[in-house]
C-alpha cells in the first residue's frame, strides 16, 4: 500500500452505497438507544436488571471499557513521538481521533447510569474532593480537551511543518502522563474501596493502564483495517508488526497481573476474598467471563499476534483485535460483578433488593444480575455512536491523508 | 455549642437479648414509610462469633438463605441474631466517595443523605461494607395508600434528610431517626424493641448507659476495616447464657 496513487478528492466525495447503508443503520441504532433512554427516564432505573446488591451493571462495565479504549490511541501516538517509534507514527492521527471519540462517549454512558441525571451539574457545584469519581470527571474533561487540541494541531491546515512537529512532540510529553493518570484514576474508583475485597488491590491501576493500552491498540488496529478496506488507508507491514508486538506484550502483562491477583487470593485463602473470586473462577456463576478473558480474548489473540503466518492475514489480524476487545470487556465484567455479587456480610436473609416482587422474597444473599433490553439498547446505541464518531471524524479531519500532505 | 457538651450519639445492641423478632425492622419500615422491597434495618441470622471476628460470616457459611437456620452440624449447632442498619461510621466510606457531598456526617454522629442533592450514582452503595443502603429504582410502591410513620419532610441545616414521599433515583438509608433524636426521644427501633436489646445514648458522656455498655465489651461490625461505627454490639456471652 506504500505506493498508492494520490487522488484524495474523489475518494472522500461520497460514502458509496455501503457507507450510506452503514450511516442509516447506525443512525437507527442510535435512535433506538436514545428511545430506550427516554423510556428509562420515564420509568426510573427499575427497568434495568440492577438492584441493591449488584448496583452497577452494563453501563459501568461499558464506562470502564470505553475509558480504557480511549487510551491506546493517545498512548500509541504519544509514545511514537516521545520515544521515536517510527513504525507507529502513521497511526498517530487515527489514534488520537479514537481517543477523543472514546473518552467523549465514556462520559456519555455515565449519564443513563445516574438516578438523577438532571443533577449531574452538582458535581461541579458541590464537588467532594475525597471522591475518586470527582477526580475522574475532571481528568476525563482534561483528557478530552487535550485530545481535541492534539487532533487540531495534527490536522489543521496552514501550520508550518517544523512548527507542527514541535507542537506534536510537546503534546506527546504531556499526553503520556495524562493518559496514565486517566486510567489510574478510573481504576481507583474501584481499587480504593475497602468494602470490596476483589477491588481493593494496589494492582488495579497497573491493570487498568495495561488493559487500556491493549484494548485501545486493538481499536486503532480495527479502525486502520476498516480504513484500509474502505479508504485505501496505507499501513505498512512494519506498522502491523509493531501493533502485533504491542498487543501480544500487553495481553501477557495484563493476564500476568490478573494471575497475580488470583494467586494472592487463592493462596491466602481469606474467606471474604475467596468468596468474591470464586464467583468468577471456573465453577462460579459468572465463570463465562473467566473463559472469555483468558482463552477467547487472551490466549487465542496472543497466539495469533506472535505467529507471523497467522497475523499477516488481514482478517485474522482483525479477528484477533476484536477478540482482544471481547477479553478486555470480560475483564470489566469480572471486575464489577466479582466485586459486588457477594456482600461482605453474607448472612441470611441477605440484602433487600429495593424492589417488590410479588410471591418472591425481597432478599438475596448472593446478587443476581441479568441486563434488560433497555440496558442493551442504550449500550448498543452508545457504541454505535462511537463508531459513527470515528467514521465521520475520519472523513472530516482527512485522517486518510498522509501527514506530509496536510499542510 | 462547646466541645465538652457536644453529643456523640451511639447505640448498643445486646445480642444476648435479641430474640430475632424483627420488630425493630418492621417498626423502622413503618416509621419511615419505607416502600415495598425496602429494608433500612434487617435482623440477620448469624453465627455467634460474627461481631467478634471469631466466626467471620464467610468462614461459617449459612446453611440456608432463610432466617432462623442455625450454623453448624447437629448436635453442635449455634445461632445468634445480628440486627444491621446503617452503622453511622465515624470514618464513613460512603461520605468519602459521594461526589457531591449528598451523604454527610453530622457533628453529633448520624450519617445522612440529602434527598435533594443525591445524583443517584450509587457509588456509596459500592463503598458501604455493610450493604445497608437502598436505592429508589423506580417510583415507590406502598402497601397502603396513605402515609404512615413520621409522615413529613425533615430538614437539617436546610437539607432534606427525610421525606415520606421519596423521589425516584436517589439513595437512602437509616437516619438514626434524626427527627426523633432532635426532639429528645430515642430512635424508633430502640423504642419498639420488646426485650430492651437496644440502648441509645450519648457516647461522650461516660456515665450514660450506652457508654458504660460499650466499655463492658461492645464490639463493632467488621472492625478491621477501620470505619469506626457508632453502633456497637454486645456479642453472645456463653457464660451468661448457660
Amino acid at each position: 500500500m506504500a505506493t498508492r496513487v494520490e487522488t484524495p478528492a474523489p475518494r472522500t466525495a461520497s460514502f458509496g452505497r455501503f457507507g450510506r447503508g452503514f450511516l442509516i443503520a447506525a443512525g437507527l441504532l442510535v435512535l433506538w438507544g436514545l428511545s430506550a433512554w427516554i423510556y428509562q427516564l420515564t420509568q426510573g432505573l427499575i427497568v434495568t436488571g440492577m438492584r441493591d446488591i449488584v448496583s452497577w451493571g452494563l453501563y459501568i462495565f461499558t464506562f470502564a471499557f470505553l475509558v480504557g479504549l480511549s487510551a491506546g490511541g493517545l498512548i500509541m501516538a504519544s509514545a511514537a513521538e516521545a520515544f521515536g517509534v517510527k513504525s507507529l507514527k502513521p497511526l498517530a492521527r487515527l489514534g488520537v481521533l479514537t481517543a477523543a471519540a472514546c473518552v467523549l462517549v465514556a462520559a456519555m454512558i455515565i449519564i443513563p447510569d445516574l438516578g438523577k441525571a438532571q443533577r449531574i451539574w452538582e458535581i461541579f457545584r458541590y464537588p467532594n474532593w475525597s471522591s475518586p469519581l470527582v477526580w475522574d470527571i475532571l481528568i476525563i474533561l482534561v483528557y478530552f480537551v487535550f485530545a481535541v487540541v492534539d487532533l487540531t494541531v495534527m490536522s489543521k491546515r496552514g501550520i508550518a511543518r517544523s512548527e507542527r512537529a514541535k507542537w506534536i512532540r510537546i503534546l506527546a510529553y504531556v499526553g503520556l502522563p495524562t493518559a496514565v493518570l486517566l486510567h489510574s484514576i478510573t481504576a481507583w474508583i474501584f481499587g480504593l474501596q475497602i468494602s470490596r475485597p476483589w477491588w481493593n488491590t494496589a494492582l488495579m491501576a497497573p491493570l487498568f493502564v495495561t488493559s487500556a493500552v491493549l484494548s485501545g491498540t486493538a481499536l486503532v488496529a480495527l479502525a486502520a483495517l476498516g480504513a484500509r478496506r474502505f479508504d485505501r488507508f496505507g499501513v505498512t507491514d512494519e506498522t502491523w508488526r509493531a501493533l502485533a508486538v504491542l498487543m501480544a506484550t500487553t495481553i501477557a502483562i495484563d493476564l500476568f497481573l490478573v494471575a497475580c491477583d488470583y494467586i494472592t487470593i487463592l493462596w491466602g485463602n481469606v474467606p471474604r476474598e475467596r468468596a468474591a473470586l470464586d464467583q468468577v473462577l471456573p465453577g462460579g456463576s459468572w465463570q463465562a467471563v473467566f473463559w472469555l478473558e483468558w482463552i477467547v480474548g487472551g490466549i487465542v489473540p496472543f497466539v495469533i499476534f506472535v505467529v507471523p503466518s497467522l497475523r499477516r492475514r488481514g482478517w485474522v489480524f482483525g479477528l484477533a483485535s476484536f477478540l482482544v476487545l471481547v477479553g478486555v470487556y470480560a475483564f470489566r465484567i469480572e471486575l464489577v460483578v466479582g466485586g459486588m455479587i457477594r456482600p461482605l456480610l453474607h448472612l441470611p436473609p441477605g440484602i433487600a433488593l429495593g424492589s417488590y416482587r410479588p410471591g418472591q422474597s425481597s432478599f438475596e444473599t448472593v446478587g443476581v444480575y441479568h441486563p434488560t433490553w433497555v440496558e442493551y439498547a442504550i449500550v448498543t446505541g452508545v457504541l454505535v455512536f462511537l463508531s459513527l464518531l470515528i467514521v465521520l471524524g475520519y472523513r472530516w479531519l482527512r485522517i486518510g491523508t498522509r501527514d506530509e500532505e496536510i499542510a | 455549642m462547646a466541645a465538652a457538651t457536644r453529643k456523640r450519639w451511639g447505640m448498643v445492641i445486646d445480642q444476648n437479648r435479641c430474640i430475632g423478632c424483627w420488630t425493630c425492622a418492621v417498626g423502622c419500615k413503618e416509621m419511615n414509610n419505607e416502600p415495598l422491597g425496602f429494608w433500612w434495618n434487617r435482623v440477620l441470622t448469624a453465627a455467634p462469633g460474627e461481631t467478634t471476628g471469631e466466626s467471620n460470616s464467610a468462614l461459617a457459611n449459612p446453611a440456608s438463605d432463610n432466617i432462623d437456620v442455625p450454623y453448624g452440624t447437629y448436635p453442635n449447632v449455634e445461632m445468634a441474631y445480628l440486627p444491621v442498619a446503617c452503622q453511622h461510621c465515624d470514618d464513613a466510606p460512603c461520605v468519602k466517595v459521594c461526589p457531591v457531598g449528598a451523604t454527610f456526617k453530622q457533628e453529633d454522629g448520624s450519617v445522612l443523605v440529602d434527598y435533594e442533592r443525591c445524583i443517584g450514582c450509587r457509588y456509596c452503595m459500592a463503598a458501604c461494607p455493610y450493604g445497608i443502603r437502598v436505592f429508589n429504582w423506580g417510583d415507590p410502591e406502598q402497601p397502603v395508600d396513605f402515609t404512615v410513620g413520621y409522615g413529613k419532610d425533615y430538614r437539617v441545616d436546610g437539607r432534606l434528610v427525610f421525606t415520606p414521599d421519596r423521589p425516584r433515583g436517589v439513595v437512602e438509608k437509616c437516619t438514626l431517626c434524626v427527627e426523633l433524636i432532635d426532639e429528645g426521644t430515642d430512635p424508633f427501633c430502640v423504642q419498639v424493641c420488646p426485650v430492651g436489646a437496644r440502648v441509645f445514648g450519648d457516647l461522650a458522656d461516660p456515665n450514660s448507659e450506652v457508654a458504660q455498655l460499650v466499655d463492658d465489651g461492645g464490639t463493632q461490625l467488621l472492625p478491621d476495616l477501620g470505619t469506626d461505627p457508632r453502633i456497637f454490639y454486645l456479642p453472645v456471652d456463653r457464660e451468661r447464657n448457660v
